[in-house]
């Protein structure tokens, strides 16, 4: 990194340098080569005409001495181009000049100038020649050659010098570039790890530099960068746990899918809302992990529609969870919308609704029956029947009987409501339950009798005592044994049984009747529920005895258990606590 | 590349479209069976009477599921375990449209059944119908799961549904021979028992499909050729 900043510099740098070279080298090279060249040419000319003037073309011997003087090549040439006299070199032995471009020129505009390359010298020649005349002839020329070399070393020297300075003057943009990237270089790396560290999540401070331009200005930038993406990393992370406390103790189920319909996330209230009756969901669609159609309808729906969705839907089969959606948009991203999805359990609120509805219908239902019946002889009677005597008697007696049946179901529904409300008081006392179940036995006896039903005490004699209402716990015995040998068929059994557990005396009333269906099970405990609605009414009772049974257990801080088969019979099982 | 990628998660979603609309006709169908078999045991015609006018919802799914995977066959030629997935996906949505039309069939029962007094408490029946329920259950789940071991559980539990239909079938014979008046009831709810052996026939013939697109191999018929 230092390195390639480094060359970056250093290299703008010579690249200034060479082309300032090569400028000057395109404007200077050829005008110094001009300037030097003419200068030349034109001593040679005047020191020609000298010649010209003082010789006349007669002093042949003397070139020499004259070349001598002048520093340069004399050549006389005849008009014919002819060589007769030579400073340097032998006259016999060169050819006819006549048509050297100088004495060309020389015989055409009386002077005449060209730079050659001797072949003879080997170096570049300057020839200037110069027309003799005769009046209006020419009678032959004079020519002066000088080698050029001392132009080129002139602008040798020159250039010596021009490299001299590029060399220093790189040397010293060298050291500027080392300085200058150096001092760019340490604020840029400074900031540099600093942002790496930041980048790894690695915990960081503040940047501090030691200079003050622009490079400090950054590093402030940076600073208050960091800072700001801290503060807000923070306050995400707040809304997070805030967002995470309210999902896991609200009681709502939160469920969050993307915009591809997959599950992002799931409240922990939501698996226990639906008991884990679910696998795993996150990136499943709706679909895949609920397989409710309910659900994937109304969610179908708020895409279509694009407005928030509220449905009551039903989880599970045997278990029924009876939740309250609403499903709505999460505005995040253009083309990245979200949906969320809050359920809200609403079984026990719906199953008491369901309860207390029940419970309206079912007591004006049965405190209908008698009434009906009792208003419908009584008008018999006043419409004449009154005179009858037999037949008011039998009335009265049918009246009699309906009157002692509403009595009878006031009677449970006050027992109820009195145990329900805690006002019922129980007098506790050791019962010898062999014993109260003999005594009960006995009651339902000719009951029995009268379907061949045989009803077995298997409580062992020395069963230890229990602590109990006797009066209550009569009425918890009669309630089961009255039901059971109702609901068994004629001939069939009743086998009560007792067992000690590590808390409970558990005693059991086995019958060998219809049974109930597995899914009403749970619901033989509410007032007036009644399975099969026609034939029980018809076998009379009130609906409340297993009510009654169950919150009579209650209050002796003991339990009822309902296990049955239908068709092979029911087991009642009674919770009592042992001290 | 971003094409491409942009390609292939948009076909991954077309496959997952199927898969999603397949859960949902077998939840469809699902849920047709418990129906019928409610308004069977609760004795209640207008439940009977939503299974069957319900029924056009299943077809029209089962429509809809194969175009899509004809659509997807020709537009993206599938390889390997895609095209089995949507090969067995057509065959298997024709299974659980079929169970529709049976739910369908056992819903038409039940309404002339309604008609007459009850001829029996129903023990047999529910159970039967609560395994099929769970069959179908389980060879879907083993379809999305891509789960052999599912699979195989829906084969194993095929053969106590027979053996349940036969229970339920000499049952009602016994009540045939005592009475003749419940000959016609007791010949409608052998129908019901029937169709519900059928239906675990195709839960096990959708189990075998799932069984060839996972590994490649088909097991149709084989069970059968045993017997």
């Amino acid at each position: 990194m230092k390195r390639s900043l480094f060359y970056k510099i250093l290299f703008s740098y010579l690249v200034i340098i060479c082309v300032s070279f090569f400028l000057l080298d395109i404007f200077m090279r050829d005008e110094v080569k001009k300037v030097l060249t003419s200068r030349i040419e034109n001593e040679l000319l005047s020191s020609a005409k000298l010649i010209d003037m003082t010789f006349s073309g007669k002093a042949a011997g003397q070139v020499k001495h004259i070349a001598e003087i002048s520093d340069s090549r004399i050549t006389l040439i005849n008009a014919s181009g002819k060589v007769f006299a030579d400073s340097e070199k032998d006259v016999r032995l060169l050819e006819n000049h006549f048509n050297r471009p100088e004495v060309q020129e020389a015989r055409l505009r009386g002077t005449g100038q060209s730079v050659r390359y001797s072949e003879s010298l080997g170096i570049d020649m300057l020839y200037v020649a110069v027309a003799v005349r005769d009046g209006k002839d020419i009678t032959g020329y004079i020519r002066m050659a000088r080698p050029l070399h001392e132009v080129q070393s002139i602008i040798d020297k020159v250039y010596q010098y021009i490299l001299l300075t590029i060399l220093i003057v790189a040397i010293i943009a060298l050291g500027i570039a080392l300085f200058f990237s150096y001092r760019l270089y340490e604020p840029i790396n400074t900031m540099k790890q600093f942002t790496e560290k930041l980048r790894r999540g690695e915990p960081v401070g503040s940047i501090i530099l030691g200079t003050s331009d622009e490079t400090r200005t950054l590093a402030d930038n940076i600073n208050y960068l960091v800072e700001e993406l801290k503060d807000k990393i923070r306050v995400a992370h707040e809304e997070k746990s805030k967002m995470m406390t309210a999902f896991t103790n609200m009681n709502e189920g939160i469920l969050i899918m993307n915009d591809k319909g997959l599950i992002e996330f799931s409240s922990p209230v939501l698996s226990n809302m639906l008991a884990m009756q679910y696998d795993d969901v996150i990136g499943k669609t709706l679909m895949e992990a609920f397989r409710n159609i309910d659900l994937q309808k109304a969610f179908l729906e708020f895409k279509e529609k694009r407005v928030n969705v509220s449905r009551e839907i039903v989880f599970g089969d045997l278990e029924k969870v009876i939740l309250s959606i609403s499903i709505s948009a999460v505005h995040g991203y253009p083309d990245e919308e979200k949906t969320m999805i809050v359920f809200h359990d609403v079984t026990r609120l719906k199953k008491l609704e369901q309860v207390r509805m029940d419970f309206v219908a079912n007591v004006t239902h049965e405190i209908r029956t008698p009434l009906t019946a009792i208003i419908g002889y009584l008008e018999t009677i006043q419409s004449g029947a009154i005179n009858d005597r037999e037949e008011t008697k039998k009335f009265i007696d049918i009246i009699l009987k309906q009157a002692e049946r509403l009595n009878r179901l006031v009677e449970d529904l006050l027992t109820i409501s009195n145990i329900e409300m805690k006002q019922a008081v129980l007098h506790f006392e050791s019962v010898s339950l062999n014993q109260a179940v003999s005594n009960m036995i006995s009651l339902i006896t000719t009951k029995a009798n009268l379907k061949r039903i045989t009803v077995h005490n298997n409580v062992s004699d020395n069963f230890p005592l229990i602590k109990a209402d006797r009066d209550r716990l009569t009425q918890i015995f009669v309630n089961i044994l009255d039901n059971a040998v109702k609901f068994t068929p004629d001939g069939g059994e009743v086998v009560i049984t007792a067992t000690e557990s590590e808390s409970y005396a558990v005693v059991s009333i086995q019958d060998s009747g219809i049974g109930v269906p597995k899914d009403e099970i749970g619901r033989l405990g509410e007032r007036f529920y009644r399975v099969d609605k026609s034939r029980s009414r018809d076998l009379g009772g009130t609906g409340l005895g297993l009510s009654i049974v169950k919150h009579l257990m209650i209050a002796h801080g003991g339990r009822m258990e309902i296990e049955s088969q239908l068709g092979k019979g029911t087991k009642i099982s009674l919770f009592f606590p042992v001290t | 590349m971003e094409e491409k990628k942009h390609t292939s998660s948009h076909y991954e979603m077309e496959l997952q479209e199927i898969k999603d609309n397949l859960i949902y006709l077998g939840a469809m169908t699902e849920n047709a069976i418990r129906v019928a078999m409610k308004s069977l045991t609760e004795r209640d015609t207008d439940m009977a009477i939503k299974v069957i006018t319900n029924d056009y919802e299943i077809d029209k799914m089962d429509k809809e599921i194969e175009e899509k995977c004809i659509k997807l066959l020709a537009l993206r030629q599938p390889t390997a375990i895609d095209l089995r997935f949507i090969t067995t996906s057509i065959k298997v949505t024709g299974h659980l449209e079929r169970i529709g039309d049976m739910a369908v069939n056992i819903a038409e029962k039940v309404v002339q059944l309604n008609e007459e007094p009850k001829l029996k408490p129903y023990i047999d029946l529910p159970h039967m119908s609560s395994i099929v329920e769970t069959m179908v259950t389980k060879s879907l789940d083993a379809m999305i799961k891509k789960d052999l071991q599912l699979a195989e559980e829906v084969r194993q539990i095929e053969q106590e549904v027979d053996d349940l239909n036969e229970q339920i079938f000499r049952e009602l014979l016994t009540f045939m021979m005592e009475d003749s008046k419940s000959i016609h009831r007791a010949l409608l709810i052998m129908h019901v028992s029937k169709n519900l052996e059928r239906m675990a026939d195709h839960a096990q013939g959708i189990a075998d499909m799932v069984t060839y697109m996972i590994t490649g191999e088909s097991v149709r018929h084989l069970s059968k050729d045993i017997k």
